[in-house]
């Protein structure tokens, strides 16, 4: 019948007056995000809270926009020194590139997606400054230890 | 009391209804029309944001009054006070009880309808003296469908008129007192229901209410009229759209349902809470209106006239004949039966 379309519409208002409203109180109420979720990059830490990051520079090579930039030191005995590890949030486009390039699983794309900031200054986040990079053999060597503990002596540098 | 002491009372009531109203209805709108679209409407000003709009005025009164360059400053100036000056006219023939009233108007329904008729004069003042094209769209369009939906908003009221014989808004709420077959309560909108859905139809055009806000189309218009308007000016022209849906709405609960009245309580046991049940039936009028608001969206210009001229005019002829030849059966009954 001509105009019970209208009445189809009311309906559907006050059903949704009755409801209640599905608003997430912002700032006081935050929603849990997705496991994968690609927010602001961020450093990995081993459990005595040095570094995952081996200063290898695979991330870097990865990054589209060119974003990211290690500030390395190689010491006398090859042993690396990560003075800066540069990152410019206001530029990164979360597209997790270089946490895929990270053969050592050092970086990841973190949640804090709150990265709103009054000075553009603070944009440019410095992710490692002056701490010693993992030693890849070292980490190379753990890494099947852990995964693998019934793997055979040795390992590759052995 | 000297009578012009009395009258002045009276004009600071009205005027004190009217700010109230406004203060009242922003926040409700913005509550209806947040909950009906699954969201929460204003929260943070008091408790359950009860204190926002109390909040925008004091904004609205501390703000630059913002002259632009170009405008017709007479006008410009004018425009707000002749949109606001007869939203407060019209609350003078309300009967809000049989005491309760402004004035006891003989020709109250048309006095309000008249003064009505001036605000759209206003919006077009606004609208060109803002020297702005969107402005000035608004401005003629809100002319063009006001005037054109003031013929069927006065013909729609017409029958009820008829069956009445007065147009003192009380004398129609009194016509009203009493109960058909002894359990209908004797309103006019159950024998008058087409003149009702006309004057509701009319009403939301005259009101500039979606769906056919025309005059103010934020998608197209910007704000329509009201956009080159900034503090206290646009304060008025906000204020005098929210007054002027109480108008509308206490014109159609005086009309069609009963003003004070409840049903199957007497005219006299309701007399001392009368201004209560009469304004609670003209705020459930009024959520009516924002229920379509938050519902419909805006019809074209083209469409409305059309809906206007071709459809509402005719119809409402039609139903003014239709009441015209039952009443004259009616009292020529006996003798054609007979």
């Amino acid at each position: 019948m001509w105009g019970t379309g209208l009445i189809k519409g009311l309906a559907i208002t006050m059903r949704n007056l009755a409801r209640g409203p599905i608003t997430v109180k912002y700032p006081y109420e935050k929603l849990e995000l997705p496991e994968r979720a690609r927010w602001a990059v961020a450093p990995k830490f081993d459990a005595s809270g040095n570094p995952k990051c081996t200063a290898c520079m695979a991330c870097v090579r990865a990054c589209p926009d060119y974003i990211l930039d290690l500030e390395v030191h190689t010491a006398q005995d090859k042993s690396k020194h990560v003075e800066h590890f540069r990152y410019e949030v206001g530029a990164c486009m979360m597209c997790g590139l270089c946490v895929e390039a990270c053969p050592f699983d050092a970086i990841e794309m973190s949640h804090d997606y709150e990265l709103a900031v009054t000075d553009p200054e603070a944009l440019a986040y410095d992710l490692l400054t002056d701490v010693d990079a993992a030693s890849p053999k070292r980490a190379r060597a753990e890494k099947p230890a852990a995964e693998k503990p019934a793997a055979e002596g040795g390992g590759p540098d052995a | 009391m000297s009578p012009a002491l009395v009258i002045v009372l009276r004009i600071l009531a009205a005027l004190g209804l009217m700010l109230a109203n406004g203060v009242v209805l922003i926040y409700m709108l913005r509550k209806v029309l947040g909950h009906l679209h699954l969201r929460l409407g204003p929260v943070h000003v008091g408790p359950k944001g009860v204190f926002q709009t109390t909040m925008d005025v004091l904004k609205l009164l501390s703000k630059e009054d913002v002259w632009p360059s170009g405008v017709d400053r007479a006008l410009f100036y004018l425009a707000p006070m002749v949109v606001f000056v007869p939203s407060l006219m019209a609350y003078a023939a309300l009967a809000f009880s049989e005491t309760w009233r402004i004035t006891d108007l003989a020709t109250g329904l048309l006095y309000t309808f008249a003064v009505l008729s001036i605000v759209p004069i206003g919006i077009l003042m606004a609208g060109w003296a803002s020297a702005n094209k969107w402005s000035l769209l608004g401005g003629m369009r809100a002319a063009a469908q006001q005037i054109a939906y003031e013929v069927p908003l006065l013909l729609s009221v017409l029958p009820v008129v008829m069956i009445v014989g007065s147009l003192n808004l009380g004398d129609v709420v009194l016509a009203q007192d009493g109960m058909w077959l002894g359990f209908l309560p004797k309103w006019f909108v159950l024998p008058q229901l087409p003149a009702f859905v006309l004057f509701a139809v009319a009403g939301l055009v005259e009101l500039n209410q979606t769906p056919f806000d025309m005059s103010e189309a934020e998608s197209e218009l910007v704000s329509g009229f009201a956009t080159e308007y900034s503090a206290m000016k646009f304060g008025l022209l906000f204020l005098s759209e929210f007054s002027n849906s109480f108008v509308i709405s206490a014109l159609g609960v005086t009309l069609f349902f009963g003003g004070w009245l409840v049903p199957w309580v007497s005219s006299e046991a309701i007399q001392p809470i009368a201004p209560v049940v009469f304004m609670i039936k003209v705020y459930i009028g009024i959520f009516v209106m924002m229920w379509i608001r938050g519902t419909f969206p805006r019809v074209r210009i083209d469409q409305l006239m059309q809906l206007g001229w071709k459809w509402l005019i005719p119809a409402s002829l039609g139903w003014i004949m239709v009441t015209g030849l039952v009443m004259k059966l009616w009292q020529l009954g006996p003798q054609v039966v007979g």
